[in-house]
């Protein structure tokens, strides 16, 4: 009996989400039901060629370097112990008021994610770094892990963002746009959930401890550890923003500057040098790996027309355009209690984004929308990959506990997404004033 | 064997150190290990390649042949290269929910029946990129300036997928046979 199309993509379907939730490799998993999938409905000597070009293709895609280049320049600064420098220059402005060394916190981990781009790498580091200072100045073990699992989000949003980056290759968008598009989201959370905290503060006397006052010369003192990485981020940006670099290049420049810079100031040695360049392969591998996955099971999709049965669905539902982005933020939603960001942009981004287009909504704009979504994800039970991260450092705490301290700080993300779908300028302001 | 698996992956200055790494390595540990240097050392290159011509180019109005192809050649060593110590170390970005609430017992033979997919994956990867590369050499596919032929590139590559399908072989039987060789990352910073 043969069977139909739309079986086949069923079948898909619920074979993908076993093998995933057996732990197979999520871009291992997706090539596998693509490649068998796509084998099945046209056979298989022209799905394994497919195989061979797919993958040749993917790996040797120029534009496609950005990752490893921008993974390599986060590696060299983060292994050169800017983490605990931002956390110290931070603290010495804000430390002094209620809540400061929180505020100190989510400010070096919106700068750490800005050269990092990574959410776990930031949630990790911070655990490591910003968790043991709150403690010892008495702020509550809830407040201080959710404080460091919310601020690590912020490495999905900043530039150079890894999820942007593989969101923007699956639907192809200009990567060097949706970096330049999440700086002011990106900004918009960390005033945000600053605001949040000092609130916390104000309502709850006590709650939140405030530290020493540091003077002027101390505070120039930290500023000094940290100015040239600082920089080095606002040149590479910067480069990317007036068009003088593409996004490989500017990656390109930021790893050899950070290496440069690293060197100079005598924080990478050897040891640093090999660590960064193991780190930052093995991130690139896996990063790579689902894409591979991605773009193989891309040719099931489209075979099975699935995208095009999901448009017909969700646009004949006459709930309005608005009413189906809800349901699809919705779905993210439901999705993150299952999967993290990667998975769920991998898998769903292909199935989805024709409907978002064809409902005429910017593809830059949904990529920051979607990447907000996702980041939610990251915080709340029962997957929550940061809460784990922070878990797996911090041994003497409970996810229950972590979970309660990020609850204030999901109520301002929710704000946050719902401000920016009212103003979708924050997120394409920028990229429409980009040069080159 | 003597193993750390109590080792953290963070330093107390928040440095990511990677996946615990055993006190004492035998031979097929030090394989591993110069798989992923190969992998690292590529990193490094490609960045080099691309700054320099970036440099050349903005500031001497220089274009370095072939540099666009090198860089993308070379892209596609590291990665295949990469996948195969990633493969080995457990870094791959994986749906966790199901194992990180099984017992031990049952999370390895997850872990074991992962692996074997993987495996299977990897050595038909590996068997049509075989394929890719003979037929690159047949039809004398060339870089655009220096004409110099890409085959060996895709070869380099290929002989990477081949490092990746042993080592995942070897995963494959310290997971069935040794367990307490190996050590996951818990912290993968691919999000």
């Amino acid at each position: 009996m043969e069977l139909s199309a739309e079986a086949v993509a069923v079948i898909g379907f619920v074979t993908l989400f076993a093998l995933m939730l057996l732990r197979v490799p999520v871009g291992m998993a997706m090539g596998l039901v693509g490649v068998t999938g796509f084998g099945y409905l046209t056979g298989m000597e022209p799905a394994l060629k497919l195989v061979g070009q797919t993958v040749m293709r993917t790996v040797t895609d120029y534009s496609f370097g950005v990752i490893p280049m921008f993974l390599l320049m986060g590696a060299f600064v983060s292994v050169s112990g800017i983490s605990r420098e931002l956390f110290r220059a931070a603290n010495t402005f804000v430390g002094h008021w209620k809540g400061g060394l929180g505020i100190a916190t989510i400010g070096a981990c919106g700068g750490f994610a800005a050269i990092s781009g990574s959410s776990v790498a930031t949630a990790a580091t911070f655990s490591a770094v910003a968790y043991p200072e709150m403690r010892r100045f008495g702020y509550p073990q809830s407040f201080s892990t959710g404080v460091i699992a919310v601020g690590g989000t912020l490495g999905a949003m900043l530039p150079p963002s890894t999820v942007l980056v593989v969101y923007g290759i699956i639907t192809q968008q200009d990567i060097g746009k949706l970096f330049i598009a999440g700086i002011i989201p990106g900004l918009l959370a960390i005033c945000m959930h600053m605001i949040t905290i000092a609130i916390i503060g104000a309502v709850r006397p006590g709650f939140l401890p405030a530290g020493p006052r540091s003077n002027w010369r101390e505070r120039a003192a930290a500023l000094r550890d940290v100015w040239s990485p600082l920089l080095l981020f606002l040149f590479v940006i910067g480069g990317l923003y007036g068009g003088f670099f593409i996004p490989t290049e500017a990656g390109a420049v930021g790893a050899v500057g950070a290496f440069v810079i690293g060197i100079l100031r005598g924080k990478l040695n050897r040891e640093g040098i090999l660590q960064s360049l193991l780190q930052a392969t093995r991130t690139a591998a896996a990063v790579f790996t689902v894409l591979i996955g991605a773009l193989c099971f891309g040719y099931f999709l489209t075979i099975t027309q699935t995208p095009q049965h999901v448009t017909e669905f969700l646009t004949g539902l006459g709930v309005g355009r608005y009413g189906v982005l809800v349901l699809i933020l919705l779905m993210y939603l439901v999705l993150g209690c299952l999967m993290d960001a990667m998975a769920m942009i991998i898998l769903t981004v292909p199935i989805v984004f024709p409907v978002v287009t064809a409902l005429g909504f910017d593809p830059i704009w949904f990529g920051v929308i979607i990447v907000m979504t996702v980041e939610l994800g990251l915080i709340h039970p029962p997957v929550g990959m940061n809460v784990f991260v922070i878990k797996s450092v911090i041994k003497d705490v409970n996810m229950s506990t972590i979970f309660a301290g990020v609850l204030p700080f999901v109520a301002t993300d929710l704000i946050r997404l719902a401000l920016l779908i009212a103003f979708p300028l924050l997120a394409t302001w920028l990229p429409m004033h980009m040069g080159g | 064997m003597i193993m750390t698996a109590s080792q953290p992956e963070v330093s107390s200055d928040g440095v990511l150190t990677g996946p615990p790494e055993p006190a004492r390595k035998n031979v097929m540990d030090r394989f591993i290990d110069s798989i992923e240097w190969v992998a690292a050392f590529f990193v490094g290159i490609v960045a080099l390649n691309t700054f320099t011509a970036v440099f050349m180019r903005k500031f001497f109005a220089v274009t370095i042949p072939d540099y666009y192809n090198f860089g993308q050649f070379l892209l596609g060593i590291l990665i295949f290269w990469g996948i195969a110590a990633t493969s080995y170390r457990g870094t791959h970005i994986t749906v966790d929910l199901v194992w990180a609430n099984a017992s031990p017992k049952y999370q390895r033979w997850i872990d074991v029946f992962a692996t074997l997919v993987l495996l299977f994956v990897v050595t038909v990867q590996t068997y049509t990129l075989f394929d890719k590369v003979l037929t690159t050499r047949a039809d004398h596919i060339v870089t655009m300036d220096l004409q110099l032929p890409i085959w060996p590139f895709f070869a380099v590559s290929w002989i990477g997928d081949v490092s990746a399908v042993l080592l995942i072989a070897i995963r494959t039987w310290r997971l069935i046979f040794h367990p307490e060789q190996v050590h996951d990352a818990k912290i993968k910073t691919a999000e």
